[in-house]
């Protein structure tokens, strides 16, 4: 008989100063060096009952570009995540550190409509593993239930890079965009946003922080958070009212550089699973260099 | 005393237009008047129709943006041309649709036996735009012309301020009861009836594919006189791409729609400057001096709807003049061979094609049984229309009367539908056949 997936909770609530020191906890954790992992060990973290503050999601709907009349923003509750990922990274379970972690691409459903005050059950599980010509891709699967209704998934796909030999079938971007988009908006990336989306999410990442820290891990300038470009895309694709359902996949291509203005290109006349859909991209400001590519549907509530 | 019995209606019949190619906003234009502009159009139609030194019945026109020296716009630029100077004018003005109105009124006396011919027009300029004087500073002025003693004019002048010679009272393109733009309306528009951009995009890229075809055939070498050394609109891009016009921003967004706008630069047209003109007359007249009749304007409509309290869309007034023209002439939408629908913006083009086609519209909002229906798509502004070759205002009802009678005058018989939207909530409407 199989023994049982270790479950780990996590109590602590997100915040400035518990982000720090879970920082320190990733930095620690930056020595792992293992070899040729063939599959990720089970395990399961755990937030057993988190309120959705309302005052927290404002804060979050302002740094994103968000309406009040919007509800609970699409991506909002990736932020009850982030706390388990880095406490799994941290852990012994995952053999990567988070540094040097590339985030490739994320999935979001939502299956119901979330209001601020509802208590939810927040898990996350370890993935599958892809073979990347750059290193390993792994999987973190994100569950949020509430009343024992599943009401919002995520996958998490990174890339760990400079593994050798990486495990599992080839990696493959989902997502080709053939229809051409068109531009929808510009918007503002300004060279603040990394620390302020840093606040409101508890990634405090020094690559998204200041031109100085991100110099220190080889970027010429902060780069802004591929969650934070996807969700301020998401705020002026979505419209002016609460979502019922929605799919989100998105693929990032290549870090926006801080300040920069980007532009957002889209196209409706799509198919997709729920009756409102769309494909998008977030490119530089001249167009020709995809930060994001997307694809969107929804219903509304 | 018995009354004397009114004429029976003629028919009244177009026999050709002209106009000066349309240029894009502080462009070729930039230095020239809207009275230049018309006298040059109005004379190269005498010179086309040989009216030199004729009386005609009457010529009709407007503008839209206008000097407050321009009160008698229409006949000044007929004393400009070679017209006998015994020839009567008058100005009018319904925003976009000034030129059609023109045109409908010279028709109207026409039909009634009152003129035997005459010429309608329009012209507008945004370059050479009337700026007033700054409100306060107006005000101060009036105030001294109106004291009697030194005084009162000293202590009047007192109240000037020189920020005031330099915040003069600026022209606007908006609508006063709103205070949107005509822009902003039409976005809500898209909105409100789920124009997709991309359909827009289009629609756009099809006036110029259409328009400079046309002007790749020559179709209108008997319709234009050059101008300020252009010989074709300015605004016109026949290497238009699709993606060019994708890669344009939304304009009209920021109050109405802010992020999920669909009207582009591309899409709508740009502010223009142009004249145009059309000759109209009796079938005697034009037999007497062997003039071919190209088509005949049978029937015209203007609606008005409230966009302001009923919250209709602004430029949704053609969507029910034209059911209304159709009942009069009892025709069906389909039985035209082209429809000349004025792009303002693709947008509106758009909805009102939506509109006719939505039961629940025509039938709550129109009162029809069935819906008008859809139209075959490639009647529609076959040698492009103002997306492409802009629209100065005024200007527009002309370009489009004397391009639809052409064609079906090419075309040998048929009908035609036009239809141009107009501010204030104004929908003008007309059907040429041949």
């Amino acid at each position: 008989m199989d023994s049982p997936i270790p479950t780990i909770e996590i109590a602590q609530a997100p915040g400035t100063w518990a982000s720090l020191a879970r920082l320190a906890a990733v930095l620690k954790a930056n020595r792992k060096r293992p070899g040729r992992i063939e599959a990720l060990p089970p395990v399961c973290y755990l937030r057993p009952a988190v309120r959705l503050d309302a005052t927290d999601i404002a804060a979050y709907a302002k740094v994103c570009g968000f309406q009040p009349e919007q509800g609970v923003p699409l991506l909002y509750p990736q932020m009850l995540t982030f706390p388990l990922a880095m406490a799994y990274f941290a852990s012994s379970y995952c053999p990567w550190p988070a540094l040097g972690t590339v985030h490739l691409a994320n999935h979001v459903q939502q299956h119901a409509p979330l209001q601020a005050g509802d208590v939810l059950r927040v898990e996350m599980r370890p993935g599958l593993l892809q073979a990347h010509e750059k290193g390993q891709v792994f999987t973190l699967e994100f569950q949020i239930w509430k009343d024992q209704a599943l009401v919002w998934e995520a996958t998490q796909t990174l890339l760990r890079l400079g593994v050798q030999n990486p495990s599992g079938p080839p990696y493959a971007s989902a997502l080709h965009n053939a229809q051409p988009l068109s531009v929808q908006t510009s918007f503002m990336a300004d060279a603040g946003i990394g620390r302020r989306y840093g606040r409101v999410s508890g990634d405090l990442n020094p690559i998204h922080l200041s031109a100085l820290s991100a110099k220190l891990f080889g970027f010429r300038r902060a780069i802004a958070h591929g969650m934070w470009t996807q969700a301020r895309a998401l705020a002026a694709m979505l419209p002016r009212q609460p979502l019922a359902q929605a799919d989100i996949w998105v693929e990032f291509k290549t870090p926006l550089l801080l300040p920069a203005r980007a532009t957002l290109w889209s196209t409706r006349q799509v198919q997709g699973p729920l009756p409102d859909n769309a494909l998008f991209e977030v490119r530089n400001a001249q167009g020709d260099k995809p930060h994001l590519r997307a694809s969107l549907s929804y219903s509304l509530a | 005393m018995t009354l004397s019995t009114p004429p029976t209606a003629r028919r009244v019949a177009i026999l050709g237009g002209n106009r000066i190619p349309f240029a894009r906003s502080n462009g070729v234009y930039a230095k020239v008047s809207n009275h230049d502009m018309l006298t040059a159009t109005l004379q190269g139609l005498v010179d086309r129709f040989n009216l030199h030194g004729q009386r005609l019945g009457e010529v009709v026109g407007g503008a839209v943006m206008k000097h407050s020296r321009d009160f008698n716009l229409v006949r000044e630029s007929v004393l400009s041309t070679s017209l006998a100077p015994e020839t009567p004018a008058f100005d009018i003005q319904q925003a976009c649709g000034t030129g059609l109105e023109a045109a409908m009124l010279v028709a109207n006396k026409i039909a009634l036996g009152h003129i035997e011919c005459g010429i309608a027009g329009g012209v507008d300029t945004t370059s050479d735009a009337p700026m007033g004087l700054n409100e306060k500073l107006r005000k101060i002025l009036l105030q001294v012309s109106r004291a009697k003693t030194a005084g009162q004019r000293l202590a009047a002048l007192s109240q000037v301020r020189p920020q005031m010679l330099l915040q003069p009272a600026l022209p606007r393109n908006g609508e006063p009861r709103t205070g949107l733009s005509m822009g902003e309306h039409c976005e809500l528009m898209a909105k409100e009836w789920a124009i997709p951009r991309e359909a827009q995009d289009e629609l756009a890229w099809h006036s110029h594919q259409n328009l400079a075809r046309a002007y790749q055939d020559g179709f209108f070498n008997d319709l234009m006189t050059p101008f300020q050394g252009v010989s074709q609109d300015t605004n016109l891009r026949g290497d238009l791409s699709l993606d060019k016009l994708r890669s344009l921003k939304p304009c009209f967004d920021k109050k109405v729609r802010p992020e999920q706008g669909t009207l582009t630069p591309g899409n709508s047209t740009p502010l223009t400057d142009g004249a145009s003109a059309v000759l109209l007359a009796s079938e005697e007249w034009a037999a007497a001096r062997g003039l071919p009749v190209l088509a005949y304007l049978s029937f015209s409509e203007v609606a008005a709807v409230d966009f302001f309290n009923q919250k209709e869309g602004l430029l949704m007034a053609p969507a029910y003049a034209v059911p209304r023209m159709l009942a009069r002439a009892q025709l069906r939408l389909q039985d035209f061979d082209f429809y000349e629908i004025h792009e303002a913006f693709a947008a509106q083009v758009l909805c009102t094609l939506k509109a006719w086609e939505d039961p629940v519209f025509c039938q709550t909002r129109l009162g029809l049984d069935q819906p008008l229906g859809a139209i075959d798509r490639s009647k529609l502004n076959v040698h492009g229309s103002s997306l492409a070759a802009g629209h100065p205002f005024a200007a527009t009802g002309g370009r489009i009367v004397a391009t639809l009678a052409k064609m079906l005058a090419q075309k040998g018989a048929g009908r035609g539908l036009i239809s141009i939207c107009a501010a204030g909530g104004q929908g003008v409407v007309a059907i040429l056949e041949r």
